[in-house]
């Protein structure tokens, strides 16, 4: 066992699994701003180009109705920024909230602080929610965010979305994702995304699919129009030839084209897609800490065919990679590197084999009610009893 | 942290759209302003209108600088949170989603069993509802289950309510594991809010054999415990005696039952009768006037009860994730030096590197073969020589080879391979 040199805790590595806890919220704030400078650009043209054009022959009358359907533009620009500005505000608070979650961990000095351990479960619950978002059990993710007081740490809201989104594509429909491309078009652009043309290749499956020559014609006009505007040239292509063949093909790759699996394809395109573009990592934060703490926990023991069963009376803790919990789940996962042995103070070796450290041995074998100068292999039920003078002191270095 | 919280306080401040919307509605009364004055003076609406042009203009300008503002105090928050990561990566444990992802039953299961633990009942309760719902849709296009997947959920075939109130003999069938740990939350909420050691000592005496075996004190721990309440239950002026007489009683009945192993205890309790009137001043103050024993013996418990279900104490889960934040940075590292030589450290069954955790969270003995320097697995085992060493099976049949007697690595002493011996550590 490698000398755990200080318990010492270095908070900037450490957060190595937050990042995302203030990226998301940014990524927000900037959609928000991307909306609120879309409305002002809209209301700027229309009432620059209404004042603009005023008609000087125009009876007062009309340029007082237009003047009122100016201001009530105005208006409803201010009402869209007002509403713009409360998400921002609510979006400030979440970030705030988690900036002192992470600051509280930069005062904690050792991880023996009884304050790492309670800032550990709050990380804990916050990366069980996580995990809850994505697998999609969202009720159970918002109970357990309220009951714990966590709902500014977490995105339930963006989850829920997304949820909804990818389950909507599985069913087979196309809408939803459509209009959320809309909301995020030139995020979208920016990272140059294929996720619409794919959408739209997808409707123009579905109007082929139907056979009947007015869906075919539509199918190419909605080619036309969707497939072929600049993007790659691909998508145009593959789609024409997909009219030569029937929904029932099985020349590739017009059969994997026709297949309904291809929405489960969109659906894993829409989560990357959506993950990338608000800064989240693709996989549970759950699965990347738990594989790395069963991996640092396990030792070969966890899985050996002479393990003791958990229950066995050792005195020492249970293991937790022993434990039922996490036994089977860290199965296949490496276990820890160690360089030393280590071991408790003063070993010796029964005479089955089985080593103890000298201390632990006696204080098990009081426990079980041993009178003096007899010893027993307290793991086993009824197990043989011997002289203490059969118990050998043994070297492991 | 500092670079970030600066940041963030420039953000609420300025860096919001509290002045875009000042400034649209400064463009509201300009419109205002023109359609009064059109509305006054109709014969001068052309005027007006021009009068209008240059203020929306201004107006539309000093939004759009308002945005500029917005922008730029996102920009510099960016980089602050930038500048505090260091775009270090996640490390990826794993290809496709590692070992993890592939079992996803398991890890639903170990999140079940967390939240049971934690006593969120109907948290948990939410979940196997949710995951029972999933999982035939599941089975559709997802193909197999992996096995813990079915089994796992059997234990939470949940009852309809849970065996809070009654303490033993309230034992639901199905849906074992949940009526467990409500029988554990029961206990121990007598036991630390109440201070009832009733359901505690109902729940010791149907397991004392169990106990016994064990070498648990838990048993003998909730009787002393309830002999000190008996002795300070009565407050009676008239009756100074009342208290200790039951507490007396209490042990003849009770503590003849315990093995011999408890004398000196039992003998210092009794002992403390003679005192009755003046306990401060005794010997014996500090068995009456500890302020921790109730927590104790629910410490006691949970290791107890836990224990025999084969669980650990603390939840799994829990320490896992924990050893997990704290051995991550180190991984990430090795990943990141590794990237182009031999991919992720999830292939190989032994991490690539140390990591060091704390010593509470070092739970099995270790060997490592110190020829070698491989640890003792079981196709590999510990063996010792007579002379006490010990050394791993493979170094062992390597130092011997061709040689009928060996001498240890490690001191001068001679023997035959045959001799040595398997050890367990």
């Amino acid at each position: 066992m490698a000398e755990f040199t200080s318990s010492k805790l270095d908070a900037d590595s450490h957060l190595l699994l937050d990042q995302p806890l203030l990226r998301l919220p940014t990524e927000l704030l900037r959609k928000t701003l991307k909306s609120a400078q879309r409305q002002i650009e809209m209301t700027n043209k229309n009432i620059t180009s209404a004042t603009q054009s005023f008609n000087p022959q125009a009876s007062p009358a009309d340029t007082l109705a237009s003047l009122d359907a100016t201001l009530a533009k105005a208006q409803s620009l201010k009402r869209k920024l007002e509403a713009l500005h409360a998400e921002e505000q609510a979006l400030h608070r979440q970030q705030k909230a988690r900036i002192n979650h992470l600051q509280e961990l930069h005062s904690i000095p050792t991880l023996a602080d009884v304050k790492y351990d309670q800032w550990s479960r709050k990380r804990l619950d916050r990366l069980l929610v996580d995990y809850l978002l994505r697998q999609g059990y969202t009720q159970s993710a918002k109970e357990l965010a309220r009951e714990k007081n966590l709902e500014e740490l977490v995105d339930i809201g963006v989850f829920e979305e997304c949820g909804r989104v990818e389950r909507s594509l599985i069913e087979g429909r196309t809408q939803e994702c459509l209009a959320w491309c809309t909301d995020n078009k030139q995020a979208l652009k920016k990272i140059s995304s294929n996720l619409e043309v794919e959408l739209r290749l997808q409707q123009f499956i579905e109007l082929a699919r139907s056979g009947d020559t007015k869906h075919r014609m539509d199918a190419i006009v909605h080619a036309r129009k969707h497939l072929a505007n600049g993007q790659d040239a691909q998508f145009g292509l593959r789609a024409a030839g997909l009219l030569a063949y029937g929904p029932d093909t099985l020349v590739e790759p017009y059969r994997t084209m026709y297949s309904p699996t291809r929405y489960q394809t969109l659906a894993t395109l829409f989560l990357q897609t959506h993950h990338d573009l608000f800064a989240l990592p693709t996989q549970p934060l759950l699965h990347i800490a738990l594989s790395a703490g069963l991996s640092a926990l396990k030792t070969p023991a966890c899985h050996s065919v002479h393990a003791l069963q958990p229950s066995t009376l050792t005195g020492a803790p249970v293991c937790p990679i022993c434990s039922t919990e996490l036994n089977d789940l860290a199965r296949n996962v490496p276990y820890a590197h160690h360089t030393k042995s280590y071991m408790e103070d003063d070993p010796v070796v029964l005479p089955n084999g089985r080593v103890f450290g000298r201390e632990r041995l006696r204080v098990l074998n009081e426990k079980l009610g041993m009178k003096g100068g007899r010893v027993r292999d307290p793991t086993e039920k009824n197990g043989v009893e011997w002289s203490e003078s059969e118990v050998k002191k043994v070297f492991i270095s | 942290m500092d670079g970030i919280l600066t940041a963030h306080a420039a953000l609420e401040k300025s860096g919001n759209l509290s002045k875009a919307i000042a400034d649209v509605q400064l463009l509201i009364q300009h419109l205002q302003k023109a359609r009064d004055a059109v509305a006054e003076t109709p014969e001068l609406t052309a005027m007006h209108m021009a009068k209008l042009k240059q203020p929306v203009k201004a107006s539309f300008d000093q939004i759009e600088e308002d945005l500029k503002e917005v922008n730029k105090g996102l920009n510099h928050y960016q980089k602050a949170v930038k500048d505090k990561f260091k775009a270090a990566q996640l490390p990826a444990a794993g290809a496709d989603g590692g070992v993890l992802g592939k079992e996803a039953g398991l890890v639903n299961r170990a999140i079940a069993m967390h939240l049971l633990r934690e006593g969120k009942f109907d948290v948990a309760h939410t979940f196997v509802r949710e995951v029972n719902e999933r999982a035939p849709a599941g089975t559709g296009d997802e193909g197999k289950e992996s096995k813990g997947e079915e089994r796992w959920r059997e234990d939470f075939n949940l009852p309809s309510d849970f065996a809070m109130d009654e303490g033993d003999g309230a034992r639901l069938p199905g849906g074992q594991l949940q009526s467990k740990f409500s029988e554990m939350y029961h206990v121990l909420n007598s036991l630390n809010n109440q201070h009832d050691l009733g359901p505690a000592i109902a729940w010791a005496r149907v397991n004392s054999n169990e106990l016994e075996r064990r070498g648990s004190n838990l048993e003998f721990e909730l009787a002393q415990l309830k002999f000190i309440e008996l002795y300070t239950s009565c407050e009676d002026p008239y009756h100074p005696f009342a208290g200790p007489l039951q507490a007396l009683q209490y042990a003849r009945d009770t503590f003849p039952a315990f093995s011999s192993r408890y004398c000196k205890q039992t003998s210092n309790l009794l002992g403390s009768l003679a005192f009755s009137t003046a306990l401060d001043q005794s010997p014996y103050t500090s068995f009456f006037h500890d302020e921790s024993t109730y927590t104790n013996v629910a410490a006691t418990f949970t290791r107890e009860f836990c224990g025999m279900l084969g669980l650990s104490e603390a939840s799994p889960l829990y320490t896992a994730v924990t050893a997990g934040g704290i051995s991550l940075p180190i991984l990430e590292k090795v990943e990141r030096v590794m990237a182009q030589s031999r991919g992720q450290w999830t292939s190989v069954n032994e991490l690539p590197v140390e990591t060091p955790l704390p010593p509470g969270m070092q739970y099995h003995s270790i060997f490592v073969c110190p020829v070698s320097k491989e640890q003792g697995t079981d196709a590999n085992p510990p063996m010792m020589l007579p002379c006490g060493h010990v050394i791993a099976k493979e170094s062992l049949e390597m130092h011997a080879r061709g040689k009928s007697r060996m001498k240890c690595p490690y001191c001068p002493n001679e023997s035959h391979p045959r001799e040595a011996k398997r050890v367990y550590i």
